[in-house]
């Protein structure tokens, strides 16, 4: 029942997060910081959830060709293709996918506060830049917005109409937050109100993790990915379902580079006691189908 | 108003002759069909004894001289000719359950405009539902009773959020009924205040008021100067009793907000209407407005 790297790499894993290491990391969470208000995460954090991981990725500011890098960290863990958070402003995403289109595709970061431009801007991402799926950081946003807030109907509806996944946070955010906007018990609405809305945690639904093993067992587009976790952390709820009656719904997803390296996760992996027909689908198959990625 | 000799002159007469858009008028149906058809889905949420079991229209209490015709032959010749006697150009109907109302739409497109009755309830259903009623049926408004909605959905519900979100899209106005509803249910859901949230979070969306807003009408009043998009519209109210802020709104600043809409066959004759119209006292430069010109500005209609 054990898996070998040289296995897992055989598969041709999926990515559904990671991102291309570029600039200033402090940078990426501008957005965060006022909703920050413990000196800690304020002065010290150079992460919000820094105290969460150990060896949080490092980069030289100049690192000459970050695309090239993270492509050979993929070939060196048999990740075929991985998704990277896509936007308007964001040249850089844009020509990445545009030039590995085997290798990258985007998703889109909503912001439900933005009302029906935003929803306008989704629509536009998925014509436009071609992105597979939406994102939606829900503690994160400034004024945070619960799951199930009106705000967000929209925002699923047009998921709905245009046949994409959202991937939500869901879980206490490791960022020093209010909590309660990401309690999985908020999915089960969604996902009542919106049957056909192919919905996916990610950032582990700690610690309801029972809860959510629940609901995807009730509501057949609900899924689970494994962002944010060190395999070692997956919980055991999650991976007892994928045991059983789960492995359709259970993804791989990283955190590369914001808070771990792949050189751990692809050496804690097969440390993961799935069972044998899961890890493809773990790995690969169920992202296929949900995102709609060419084979 | 100007005085005249012919008691028939004056600016409600000039802007009457120019014809009237009503956006609110309904199919005459024989007693019993609207009784066992009409009313039945209403009725399940109505508890009192008296309602259940006296009223055939659920608001009666309220109306004197329902409109009552028997059996009906012809209802779309009924209405055509009702609207003929009081120069009522356009009708506004409701095509989402109506049959009846659906063909007549497509067969008089000069005489009826095509409106959405929507069930937020369905979810995505319905809001896939009103998309297609506006491609294939010309549909030009959606419509929506919160109180009346098994269960209830108040005007501020997150159900109602992708609804509100594709007459954005649409480019369609939605007439929703505010103010304590007539019939013996709840009036939470209606509550006037909750108006404020939604045209903050949709400010493209051409929210049209219902049914009178009472007894909050001085609020009406107030949100209507503050959001662009929110208008007003006079169904189910004999003029006599229109509200005293409304008239003054309209005499005011809101002449572009107010909107026409009458209540036949459902609770008040056009005759009433009609006659009691040229009394209120409305400033010379509304009456076009209210009767005809603010509604086909809202609905798009071509000005013929």
């Amino acid at each position: 029942m054990t898996i070998t790297n040289d296995e897992i790499k055989a598969i041709g894993a999926i990515d559904l997060m990671l991102g291309i290491p570029t600039g200033d990391p402090k940078r990426w969470y501008e957005f965060l910081r006022k909703q920050l208000l413990d000196r800690e995460s304020r002065e010290e954090f150079e992460f919000p959830a820094q105290y969460m991981f150990k060896n949080v990725p490092h980069f030289e500011e100049s690192m000459d060709d970050p695309v090239s890098y993270v492509l050979a960290q993929m070939d060196h863990h048999g990740i075929a293709k991985a998704m990277l958070g896509n936007s308007f402003h964001n040249d850089e995403t844009q020509n990445t996918i545009k030039a590995h289109p085997d290798r990258f595709f985007g998703s889109f970061e909503v912001d439900p506060n933005r009302g029906m431009e935003g929803v306008r801007e989704l629509e536009a991402a998925v014509r436009e830049l071609g992105v597979k799926a939406a994102t939606a950081f829900p503690a994160g946003m400034s004024p945070q917005v619960p799951i199930n807030d009106k705000k967000f109907y929209p925002i699923y509806a047009k998921c709905v109409e245009l046949d994409i996944p959202i991937c939500v946070c869901a879980g206490v955010p490791g960022p020093r937050v209010p909590f309660a906007p990401q309690e999985v018990a908020l999915i089960d609405e969604v996902c009542w109100f919106f049957p056909d809305l192919k919905f996916v945690t990610r950032h582990g639904c700690e610690p309801w993790a029972d809860l959510a093993v629940k609901l995807m067992l009730k509501w057949p587009n609900l899924h689970y990915s494994t962002s944010a976790f060190a395999p070692k952390f997956y919980p055991k709820d999650v991976i007892d379902y994928a045991n059983t009656r789960g492995a359709e719904k259970v993804m791989y997803a990283g955190y590369f580079p914001m808070g771990l390296t792949l050189d751990r996760i692809f050496s804690e992996l097969p440390g993961v006691p799935f069972r044998d027909h899961v890890w493809p689908k773990f790995l690969r198959e169920n992202a296929q189908r949900v995102f709609q990625l060419d084979a | 108003m100007p005085e005249s000799a012919d008691p028939k002159a004056g600016a409600y007469f000039d802007a009457w002759h120019g014809g009237v858009v009503d956006t609110m008028i309904g199919m005459p149906a024989s007693s019993a069909e609207r009784n066992t058809k009409h009313y039945a889905q209403m009725n399940a949420g109505i508890l009192d004894k008296e309602a259940r079991e006296k009223f055939t229209f659920p608001a009666q209490y309220m109306f004197k001289d329902v409109p009552d015709y028997g059996e009906v032959d012809d209802p779309v010749a009924l209405l055509l000719a009702e609207m003929d006697r009081f120069n009522i150009t356009r009708g506004m109907i409701n095509v989402a359950t109506n049959e009846v109302a659906r063909a007549a739409a497509a067969n008089h497109p000069d005489r009826f405009i095509a409106s959405f009755n929507a069930d937020p309830n369905r979810g995505m259903d319905c809001v896939r539902e009103l998309e297609i009623a506006v491609k294939e049926l010309g549909v030009r408004s959606a419509q929506v009773f919160p109180a009346g909605l098994l269960p209830q959905v108040p005007i501020n519900d997150k159900k109602l959020y992708p609804l509100y979100a594709k007459c954005v899209e649409l480019d369609i106005p939605i007439f929703v009924n505010a103010g304590v509803p007539g019939p013996r249910v709840p009036m939470a859901c209606q509550d006037v205040a909750h108006i404020d949230e939604v045209c903050w979070f949709f400010p493209d969306l051409k929210f049209v008021m219902r049914h009178g807003a009472e007894p909050w009408t001085r609020l009406a009043a107030k949100l209507m100067l503050k959001w662009p998009n929110l208008y007003y519209s006079t169904s189910a109210f004999a003029p006599k009793h229109y509200p005293a802020d409304i008239v003054h709104f309209a005499n005011t600043r809101g002449a572009d907000k107010m909107i026409y809409a009458g209540y036949f066959p459902m609770g008040l004759s056009l005759e009433r209407i009609f006659s009691e119209l040229p009394s209120v006292p409305f400033r010379d430069h509304v009456w076009p407005k209210f009767l005809r010109e603010n509604a086909e500005r809202i609905l798009g209609l071509e000005t013929a």
